[in-house]
């Protein structure tokens, strides 16, 4: 029971993590059809930023907001430098654009800093445990669930109750349609990039003050578990990518946890890919399937 | 139409040659210049080349983006080491290998041909389901398994060693076997352009609506070029370990993979010289920007990645198909070998089959789109619909060319039953369709357009007389365009072709999806002789839509016209002209009283 319990909660705080990233992905595709193998480089840029200021001997009450605000930039800055110029080509010229600025981002971290990986002080008490009846649960598990929460709260309210919410979601259903609204493409597209930019940003910091490293390569291990969630769900269905994010957490936790020791527990990530590519087998489009019919 | 095959044959064997002759040059002007250690490069770009055309045959030629070739390469390599690495040096590196795979050995050549069985084995039967999927649901599915293969080989230690992966596969000497893998890539991948199954995939890849529409199923041809794509990663999987005399996950990774990919798309991915291009830029492009890197600092791949991150990146924003395009040694082989002859003038008799849909019902959710609508076309006739905007119109047509089901109707060509059939099955029964906003295939010539509906009549109407492509050419007013680009032609051009395309099929019905919108007043009467000379000519009946009353009037022998989703009135187009309905379909509700009213006169 209480391992049960214990891999409920690090399955939600993992997933929690990977929902956040997803959702910004599942966004992004939902404007403007692209799968953006770059939006996890809003962590590595997010972790440098923390890496830099934490150097000057800045504290945590400084880096959270930081990281989150560097992350917003840089995500509206990739759309208005790169994607805004391929924004009505084939998702296979977007889908490569994107991994386009992940490479460009690796190689300049690798020049501007080093290609090693930078390590700094963590907050003190982020591993601090507190017992419940039994279950001991670390503090940034708590403070990544709870967070992760009151954002999606947050989100819900920002998609059903403003008028920018009701036009992504216009835009998400058929763009032209949108326009002909009177929905504003730059503004909509421009406002996506951001939002998805404040999501990774929040989850770029909870992933860095638990583990307060910067490498090049720190945005791929997540990028592919998040794009990954974002498929689950059916790309462009905001629901869905919060339900892919947290089952995805939640299997790799059980998985490894339930999986016999030796071969099979090393396979893991193989089981849950397996799994993945099954599902797409039997419904293609993901879990929450998003209509988009072509006129003929 | 189609060439003999010694000429097809010998234009990929020309285009690969000269290709070899370049590389061989170069390369060994290379390797005489800085001693045997620039032999690495040359291995490289062997190596890379024959996974890029691979990588080509497939996405260049189908459009769907695969990030899962390298998951077979690296099947294939693992089988080579497995099965060539000495029996003794096996038992001590991977002492609990599984399968009795510790006593087997083979030598280099069977080891090559087994492990490329194997990739195709397994590719083949995941290729099913990435050709069915397709768009970015096969992407997925592709890099799911990438990393499945990747995960099992880092994991399965007792067979693979781990992520450190195995070495002492016996080496092949020198760069021979990569120099003839490198010839075999470069003669399949302009061969296959010149097949049947290459040429439909090229169909599917410009337009997944119009292809089936004119016959050409989605699924056949494009697992041929997953089939034959996976074939040569293997191949190069294989030749790799043993040029090396190792093999590693490292060298199946993601990253090298849009490496790869990058090789593809920046010199084209549409064509076998567009790839070849690519490879010798990105690659040496590689090696420059490695050299610049400091070796004691662990950080050699830094400036390649910035070179990689920038190439793609520009290719994308200025040149997203790529250094060359469409330019390619084997098109234009094709052009400078084409004979030209005289068009053959062939009439067709007039068929004796009817085209009747009858008592269609259609519903999108909650609304009814079509409600007990019918429609018959006679042997010969000239049929056309009319009705406003939103009538249901497209939707009949898309009922009856097999787009949309139906819940209640049927849909018969003389005694065959059509209703529910797949696209492709309509159109190879014989109706050929047009389409409102124009689905030509955009990036291939005007004469590969019609070509290729000829190739698809040739291939399951055979008791079809073909129909000859020139002359379709110059009755469509489209002589001396058919090296054009189709994309390129004007608007009205564009229609023509479309018209001629759907001819092509040799089909019993054309359906024309609004054949003249866009176009002028004069156009459009010289359009209505174009149809009617077009359809007489192979013997075709034709079901016409416009909202364009007078275009539908003089074209028609028999109107249908349609409002909100029914059959509100029909007959000639001297009935339909004085139909009280029609006229307040068109005219509005006051027209409809005073025609009411005159009615009751």
């Amino acid at each position: 029971m209480t391992t049960l319990v214990q891999n409920v909660v690090d399955g939600l705080g993992r997933g929690s993590t990977y929902a956040l990233l997803a959702l910004g992905i599942s966004l992004i595709f939902g404007v403007m059809h692209l799968v953006n193998f770059a939006h996890a480089e809003l962590i590595t840029v997010g972790a440098y930023l923390a890496y830099g200021l934490s150097t000057l001997g800045l504290g945590w009450w400084y880096l959270v907001p930081a990281i989150i605000a560097s992350a917003v930039l840089a995500s509206m800055a990739v759309e208005i430098t790169a994607f805004r110029w391929v924004r009505n080509s084939s998702p296979f010229t977007l889908l490569l654009t994107s991994f386009a600025i992940e490479r460009l981002s690796h190689a300049l971290w690798q020049v501007l800093v080093s290609p090693k990986k930078q390590t700094f002080a963590g907050p003190g008490w982020a591993f601090d445990t507190w017992e419940l009846g039994g279950i001991r649960v670390e503090v940034m598990d708590v403070i990544t669930i709870v967070v992760t929460i009151v954002v999606l709260a947050i989100t819900a309210l920002v998609f059903t109750r403003t008028l920018f919410g009701l036009a992504v979601r216009a835009s998400a259903e058929d763009f032209d349609a949108a326009r002909l609204m009177g929905v504003r493409a730059n503004r909509v597209i421009s406002g996506a990039f951001g939002f998805a930019g404040l999501l990774a940003g929040i989850a770029a910091a909870l992933i860095v003050m638990r583990s307060p490293t910067a490498e090049p390569t720190l945005g791929s291990d997540w990028l592919i578990k998040a794009v990954v969630a974002a498929i689950i769900g059916g790309l462009g269905s905001f629901s869905g990518a919060v339900v892919g994010g947290l089952s995805l957490g939640l299997a790799e936790v059980f998985f490894r946890s339930y999986l016999p020791d030796g071969t099979a527990q090393r396979l893991t990530d193989a089981v849950v890919f397996m799994l993945i590519a099954a599902l797409f087998i039997v419904r293609p489009a993901g879990l929450f399937t998003v209509k988009t019919a072509e006129r003929v | 139409m189609t060439d003999p095959t010694w000429l097809r044959l010998g234009r990929s064997l020309g285009a690969s040659a000269v290709m070899v002759v370049v590389l061989f040059a170069g390369s060994t002007l290379y390797t005489a210049t800085g001693g045997s250690a620039r032999e690495l490069l040359v291995k490289e770009l062997l190596i890379n080349l024959m996974l890029v055309l691979g990588l080509q045959i497939f996405i260049g030629n189908t459009g769907i983006l695969s990030f899962g070739h390298l998951a077979f390469a690296q099947i294939a390599a693992y089988t080579v080491a497995l099965l060539t690495i000495p029996v003794a040096v096996k038992q001590q590196q991977l002492p609990d290998i599984p399968f009795g795979l510790g006593t087997m050995h083979l030598g280099a050549f069977p080891a090559t041909l087994v492990a490329i069985g194997m990739a195709l084995l397994v590719g083949g039967l995941i290729g099913i389901a990435v050709v069915r999927a397709g768009g970015i649901a096969a992407t997925m599915i592709t890099l799911a398994v990438l990393f499945v293969v990747d995960q099992l080989v880092k994991n399965w230690q007792e067979l693979t060693k781990g992520a450190g992966g195995l070495s002492s596969v016996p080496p092949l000497g020198g760069t021979l076997g990569l120099w003839v893998g490198g010839i075999v890539g470069l003669v399949v991948a302009h061969w296959f352009a010149e097949t049947r199954p290459g040429r439909f995939a090229v169909a599917t890849r410009e337009d997944e609506i119009a292809a089936p529409s004119l016959g050409i199923g989605l699924f056949g041809s494009r697992y041929v070029a997953w089939i034959v794509s996976i074939g040569l990663v293997g191949l190069a999987g294989a030749l790799r370990v043993q040029a090396i005399g190792s093999t590693s996950p490292k060298q199946y990774t993601l990253d090298v993979t849009v490496l790869l990919l990058a090789m593809l798309v920046v010199g084209g991915m549409r064509t076998p010289t567009g790839a070849v291009v690519g490879t010798i830029l990105i690659t040496v492009g590689n090696e420059v920007f490695r050299q610049l890197g400091d070796p004691k600092r662990l950080d050699i791949d830094r400036f390649p990645d910035l070179f990689l991150g920038v190439t793609l990146l520009a290719a994308m924003l200025w040149r997203p198909s790529g250094l060359l395009g469409d330019i390619d040694l084997g098109a234009w082989l094709r052009r400078r070998t084409r004979r030209p002859h005289q068009p053959v003038v062939r009439i067709n008799p007039i068929r004796t089959a009817s085209l009747t849909a009858s008592s269609i019902g259609v519903t999108f959710g909650g609304f009814t789109a079509l409600r007990d609508a019918h429609v018959r076309v006679g042997p010969g006739e000239v049929v056309g619909i009319i009705g406003p905007n939103g009538a249901g119109k497209t939707t009949l047509f898309n009922v009856v060319t097999g787009l949309v089901s139906p819940v209640n109707g049927t849909v018969r060509l003389g005694e065959q039953e059509l209703t529910n059939a797949a696209p492709e099955e309509v159109a190879r029964a014989g109706l050929a369709r047009t389409f409102q906003n124009l689905r030509l295939f955009g990036n291939l010539t005007v004469l590969e357009n019609v070509t290729l509906t000829a190739l698809v009549s040739a291939k399951y109407r055979p008791d079809e007389a073909p129909i000859d492509v020139a002359w379709l050419l110059q009755v469509s007013g489209l002589a001396g365009f058919e090296d054009r680009t189709a994309s390129t032609l004007d608007y009205g051009n564009q229609r023509r072709l479309e018209l001629a395309r759907a001819a092509a099929l040799s089909p019993e019905f054309l359906l024309l999806d609004e054949p003249t919108s866009g176009m002028s007043d004069d156009e459009s009467i010289e359009m209505v002789e174009r149809i009617r000379t077009m359809g007489a000519a192979v013997g075709a009946g034709v079901l016409v839509i416009d909202h364009d009353l007078a275009f539908i009037t003089m074209i028609s022998d028999h109107i249908v016209a349609l409002g909100e989703g029914t059959v509100i009135a029909e007959g000639t187009p001297k009935d339909i002209r004085r139909d009280p309905h029609v006229m307040a379909a068109y005219l509005g509700s006051e027209a409809r009283d005073d025609a009411a009213a005159a009615g009751d006169e």
